[in-house]
C-alpha cells in the first residue's frame, strides 16, 4: 500500500489505477440495498393481497339467460303497471294500450330513487323529485332527469312474463 | 448560514419540539436484557401471529355475515369471487392454530426457566389470561363458518362447559346464549371474537408487555436465585449512566461483575423480526400446500361420525370420554388455577431446572399427559 493512502477497506471511493475514482459499492452500502429491497419487496407482497381484497369484486351474472320470470300477464292488464326485483335489481314492468308489455330500469335517471307507476295518470313517476317518464318508450315527460329510463328485455312466452336486468 | 437540514429531520424536529418523543424513545430504546436470555422468541411470535389475526379478521369482517343463512354464502364467496380471499380466510386459519401454540410454547419456556417466579408473578398471571383469551378466540372462530365441522364441533366443545358442576347448565345456556346452537349463539359467537376478547386482548396485552419492560427479559443462568430483587441494569440503564455497550458487563465498584448486557434495540429486535419474517414465509408455504377448506353448510338435524373439537381441546374432550363426567372436568379447573397461581405455590426459589426437580417432573408428566390424550383424540 502507498504510504499516506489511509483508503478504509470497502470505500465507495478509492482511487482507480489510473488515478480517477472507481465507482466499487462498499460491502455496508450493499447489505443495505439488500435490506431495504428486501423490506420493500415484503411490504409490496403484503400491501398488494390486502389492497386486492379490498376492491370489491365484480358481480356474477345470473343464470338462465339472466332473466327473471317476473309473473303472468294477469299480473299486468292494460294501465297497470308495476316494480318487480329482477337479479336484485328493481324493474318497473308497464301495460298501455299505446305501447303494450314493456320493461324499463326502474332507477331513475336523475339521482338513483326507484320510480313508480302512477295509476292517475297513467305515466312513470319518480317520488322524489316529480321526474315523469312516457310508459310506451322511457322518455322523459317532465322534471329534473336528464335522461329516459333504460328499455330492459321482455318476453311472453304463454301466459309467463320474463324479465332481464340489462337494458336492450 | 447554517445549511438546512434535510425535511425529514425536520418534520422530527417539529413534532418533537410540541411533544418531546425523544425523551420517551431514550426510555424505550435504552432497555437492556442479559445477554444469556434465551426465550427462543416464542412470545414475540405470538405477538407477531396476534397482529396477523387482526389484520387478516378485520378484513374478513368486511365481507363475512353473522347469521346462519348467510354465514356459509359469505365464506364461499370470500373464497372465491373476493380477490385474494381464499388467502387472507387461509392464513387466517393457520394463524390462529400458530398463536395457540406459539402461546403454549412461550409459556413451557417461561416456566422450565423459572422465569415466573419472584418479581415477575403478575407477569405470568397476565401470561395465563392471555392463553384463556387465546383459546376463547380459536373457540368463538370456530363456529363462524357455520358448516357441519363447525356446527358440531362447537356443539361438543360447549358441551364440555356443561359440565362444570354446579353451575354447568347456566354456563351452557350462557355460551349457546339458549339451549341449542341458534343464530342468537352465532352473533353471540362473532360479537365476542370481533370486540370482546379483541378489546380484552389488547388490554392485557399491554399490562403483559408493560410489566416485561419494566422488569426486563429473566437470565435463565441467574444463579443469585429468584429469591433476589432484580440486578440492576435488568430493566433499564441506571439513571445517570451511558447505555451499556453490547455485551458488556456493568460493574459497580467493590461489587462482583453483573450480567452481561445486550441492547434490548436494536439486537433483540432484530433477532425478533427475522423470527417473524421465517414465521410469515411458514404461513404462506403451508396456506398454499393446505388451503382452508369448506364442508357442507350446517345441519342441526344431522351429526356427522367423528364430531369432535378443535386439536386444542381435544385433551379435555377424550378425558371426558374415559373418566367420569365430573373428574373429566374438575382436574382441568383445577389444573389451570393451579396454573395460574403457581408463582405462589412454587416456594422454590432456585430458577435452574436440576435445583427444581419436583416442578420440572410435573410439568414434564402434565405435558405428556396432555399429548397422549391429545394423539387419542385425534385418533378415536
Amino acid at each position: 500500500m502507498v504510504e499516506g493512502d489511509h483508503h478504509p477497506a470497502g470505500a465507495s471511493s478509492a482511487p482507480g489505477p489510473e488515478g480517477g475514482r472507481s465507482t466499487s459499492v462498499s460491502r455496508r452500502r450493499f447489505i443495505g440495498y439488500l435490506l431495504g429491497f428486501s423490506v420493500v419487496a415484503t411490504a409490496a407482497g403484503v400491501l398488494t393481497p390486502i389492497a386486492g381484497y379490498l376492491w370489491p369484486p365484480s358481480r356474477v351474472a345470473a343464470g338462465a339467460g339472466g332473466r327473471v320470470q317476473v309473473g303472468t300477464t294477469q299480473d299486468f292488464l292494460v294501465g297497470q303497471g308495476k316494480v318487480v326485483p329482477v337479479n336484485d335489481k328493481p324493474v318497473i314492468v308497464v301495460n298501455t294500450a299505446q305501447g303494450g308489455l314493456k320493461g324499463f330500469s326502474a332507477i331513475c335517471t336523475h339521482l338513483g330513487c326507484v320510480v313508480e307507476w302512477d295509476q292517475r295518470r297513467q305515466i312513470i313517476l319518480c317520488p322524489c323529485h316529480d321526474g315523469r317518464f312516457n310508459p310506451v318508450n322511457g322518455s322523459v315527460i317532465s322534471g329534473p332527469p336528464p335522461s329516459p329510463l333504460p328499455e330492459v328485455a321482455l318476453a311472453v312466452e304463454g301466459d309467463a312474463v320474463y324479465v332481464g336486468d340489462a337494458p336492450v | 448560514m447554517a445549511a438546512r437540514q434535510p425535511m425529514p429531520k425536520r418534520v422530527w424536529q417539529w413534532v418533537d419540539g410540541r411533544y418531546e418523543l425523544t425523551t420517551l424513545l431514550n426510555a424505550l430504546m435504552h432497555v437492556v436484557i442479559p445477554i444469556n436470555a434465551r426465550t427462543f422468541y416464542f412470545g414475540g411470535i405470538t405477538l407477531f401471529f396476534f397482529g396477523v389475526q387482526a389484520i387478516t379478521g378485520t378484513l374478513l369482517a368486511i365481507y363475512y355475515q353473522p347469521t346462519p343463512d348467510t354465514a356459509h354464502d359469505s365464506i364461499l364467496f370470500i373464497m372465491n369471487q373476493v380477490h385474494f380471499g381464499w388467502l387472507i380466510r387461509s392464513i387466517h386459519a393457520w394463524s390462529a392454530n400458530f398463536m395457540i401454540l406459539f402461546c403454549v410454547l412461550h409459556l413451557l419456556r417461561v416456566f422450565f426457566q423459572g422465569a415466573y417466579k419472584k418479581p415477575r408473578e403478575v407477569t405470568w398471571m397476565m401470561g395465563i389470561l392471555l392463553l384463556g383469551i387465546t383459546l376463547a378466540f380459536g373457540f368463538t372462530g370456530y363456529l363462524l363458518p357455520w358448516d357441519q365441522r363447525a356446527y358440531w364441533a362447537t356443539t361438543v366443545g360447549s358441551e364440555i362447559a356443561g359440565a362444570v358442576p354446579g353451575v354447568g347448565q347456566q354456563l351452557l345456556v350462557f355460551l349457546r346464549a339458549g339451549t341449542d346452537i341458534t343464530a342468537r349463539t352465532l352473533s353471540r359467537f362473532f360479537g365476542m371474537h370481533v370486540l370482546m376478547l379483541p378489546l380484552s386482548l389488547a388490554a392485557v396485552l399491554v399490562v403483559h408487555i408493560t410489566m416485561v419492560h419494566q422488569q426486563g427479559l429473566a437470565d435463565p443462568d441467574r444463579d443469585e436465585g429468584a429469591g433476589k430483587e432484580p440486578v440492576e441494569g435488568a430493566g433499564k440503564e441506571p439513571v445517570g449512566k451511558e447505555p451499556a455497550a453490547a455485551g458488556s458487563a456493568a460493574v459497580e465498584p467493590g461489587h462482583k461483575p453483573k450480567r452481561k448486557l445486550l441492547p434490548f434495540f436494536p439486537n433483540y429486535v432484530l433477532d425478533e423480526i427475522i423470527a417473524w419474517y421465517v414465521m410469515l414465509g411458514l404461513l404462506i408455504i403451508l396456506v398454499s400446500l393446505v388451503p382452508t377448506g369448506l364442508e357442507e353448510p350446517a345441519n342441526p338435524l344431522r351429526t356427522p361420525e367423528h364430531a369432535k373439537p378443535e386439536w386444542y381441546f381435544l385433551f379435555l374432550y377424550q378425558g371426558l370420554k374415559v373418566v367420569p363426567r365430573i373428574v373429566g372436568i374438575a382436574i382441568p379447573m383445577v389444573g389451570g388455577l393451579l396454573l395460574l397461581l403457581l408463582p405462589f405455590l412454587d416456594r422454590n426459589p432456585n430458577a435452574s431446572p436440576r435445583r427444581r426437580p419436583i416442578a420440572i417432573t410435573i410439568g414434564v408428566l402434565v405435558i405428556i399427559g396432555i399429548v397422549v390424550f391429545t394423539v387419542w383424540g385425534w385418533r378415536s
